[in-house]
């Protein structure tokens, strides 16, 4: 966004190609910015509820989240092998998910013109950017929370292990253990979501969305990983920075996570397999690098 | 701001995607009350002007300046080919935009109100016509009441009777003290309505004045018949910047 031009007032000026030309300051007002973040959040919550095809994808991935747990046997088993089953479905499911609720949510504003009617009103490209995916995340953690809460309360029901351990405790299984694995899962999901929407906000058309959604897809899943592993093989990384060199990849960060405090937290034993703070210092960073990119594309 | 001073005011205003000029040297001032049009041939940078009037890009060189009271919204904009997001009825759609600017239900119902579209308030913005979403934009574009209101070719594809409303609107605004500034292929129109006109041609302004000046200062019946007279080349061309200039 370039701003309304500026008020007498208050000009200023900056050299644009060897020449004077004035462009003006956005309203920075700190509860009014909270304001007009939650008229847009609250508009893509209604976009994302009245979307049919964002509800086959939930259902969907409930279906098959519940179908794996229960052809798996993690549902009688407990909750460290439902977590365990889930894996890795999860970590192919929940980017292409994310990537369906996030890669067109600002590309459709672009191209319907309403990105330049919303900039002559008083909100900003990081109102818009971070309303946008807040609305977007509610939707999208509804679609990967529901069907996991869903498969938990199975496990509760079905499992044959009587419940009375604890997560503290080497070799137990616990409802604690899947709880974490939820909230992991609930920070991989909000990761991709925000690359989908540095993808939606820098595109400007749907086919160049798809295609660069795909390749981000094809990156974070396997190109990531490959170029650690190539890392690895090389001397590049030596054995004792992999574990924080995993960091760099959200699917190995996730990963990870989950095994250091989920699985193997449960199993008592094992080598480290990540490490826990530089996965989600990963994570994090990945979420705010891809929303300050959209930040700064929907300004242009 | 005196009763001088326009509105907004852009000064020796240049703009080039790339080597492509598009502008060049265009001073164009706004004023309060008054309905000014923006006309010319296709191709010669009417929107671009409109569009970094509206501050929606920045000029390549000059300046543009508001000289207007400091108001939630400055400026208000109807883009050319107005779209609005699926699935949201009209009354949804000008409630959020109004809810952006602080104001309520009300509001967003006096503005459809204020294009006759009241009865398609409950109507899902994809099932309307061109001519409605047009009149939705131009709804959308005074939320706020901002003292400026740019609106692209309000009357492009409308039907006659519609085409002689949007410039009705546009009047009515006008004469509650809000600057507008149009552009429009429909001369007749303009003729009627605009207090001031600018014409452009191939990146410059070749005439401006009120429609009775430039008549006038021309010798003509029409303002057919002054931009038969100013402008340059074909009139079956359509120009294309950088390509002929």
């Amino acid at each position: 966004m370039t701003g309304t031009p500026t008020p007498a007032s208050e000009a200023t000026t900056t050299t644009d190609a060897d020449s004077e030309t004035t462009v003006s300051k956005p309203p920075t007002d700190r509860s009014g910015s909270i304001y007009r973040s939650k008229r847009i959040i609250v508009r893509e919550l209604r976009t994302v509820s009245r979307t049919r095809t964002f509800f086959v994808l939930s259902a969907a991935l409930a279906a098959v989240l519940a179908g794996i747990a229960w052809v798996g046997g993690g549902v009688r088993a407990g909750f460290v092998p439902t977590v365990v089953d889930l894996l890795t479905p999860l970590e192919l499911l929940v980017p292409i998910v994310a990537v369906a609720f996030g890669y067109r949510a600002i590309l459709g504003d672009r191209r319907r013109g309403e990105l330049d009617v919303l900039e002559t009103y008083p909100v900003t490209p990081r109102e818009h950017v971070v309303g946008v995916y807040v609305g977007r995340a509610v939707g999208l953690l509804a679609a990967v929370v529901v069907p996991l809460a869903l498969v938990g309360g199975a496990v509760f029901v079905a499992r044959e292990e009587p419940l009375g351990r604890y997560a503290s405790h080497a070799g137990a299984d616990s409802p604690f253990l899947f709880a974490r694995f939820v909230v992991l899962t609930v920070l991989f999901a909000l990761a991709i979501l925000a690359v989908a929407l540095a993808i939606s906000a820098l595109v400007s058309g749907t086919r160049s969305a798809l295609a660069l959604a795909v390749v981000a897809l094809v990156v974070l899943l396997v190109g990531l990983d490959l170029a650690l592993v190539y890392g690895l093989a090389a001397g590049f990384l030596g054995d004792s920075s992999l574990v924080y060199s995993l960091a760099v990849s959200p699917l190995s960060a996730y990963r990870g996570l989950v095994f250091e405090s989920a699985v193997i937290t449960a199993s008592g034993t094992g080598p480290q397999t990540a490490s826990p703070v530089a996965s989600v210092l990963g994570l994090v960073v990945w979420t705010g690098v891809s929303l300050a990119v959209a930040t700064w594309a929907v300004k242009q | 701001m005196t009763t001088d001073t326009p509105l907004l005011e852009a000064s020796n205003v240049d703009f080039a995607y790339g080597d492509v000029s598009i502008l060049r040297d265009v001073s164009v001032s706004i004023r309060a009350g008054e309905v000014t049009a923006l006309i010319g041939p296709n191709g010669t940078g009417k929107t671009t002007l409109l569009r970094a009037l509206a501050g929606l890009q920045v000029p390549t060189a000059g300046s543009i300046t508001y000289h207007g009271p400091e108001t939630a919204r400055e400026i208000g904009y109807l883009p050319q080919h107005p779209e609005f997001r699926p699935g949201f009825t009209v009354l949804e759609t000008l409630r959020f935009y109004a809810s952006l600017v602080g104001r309520g239900d009300d509001d967003a119902m006096a503005r459809l109100e204020s294009v006759g579209l009241a009865d398609a308030a409950t109507r899902q913005v994809e099932a309307l016509s061109g001519g409605m979403t047009r009149l939705v934009g131009i709804a959308q574009a005074t939320i706020g009441d901002p003292p400026l209101v740019v609106l692209d070719e309000p009357a492009s594809g409308l039907d006659p009777g519609m085409s002689k409303h949007v410039f009705a609107v546009a009047s009515e605004l006008a004469a509650t003290g809000t600057a507008v500034l149009l552009s429009s292929h429909d001369l007749e129109l303009v003729e009627r309505t605009a207090g001031e006109v600018v014409m452009l041609d191939r990146g410059t302004v070749v005439e401006r004045g009120s429609p009775t000046s430039i008549r006038n200062r021309l010798g003509v019946d029409s303002l057919q018949a002054v931009y038969e007279a100013s402008i340059a080349g074909d009139l079956s061309s359509v120009r294309v910047q950088g390509e002929t200039a």
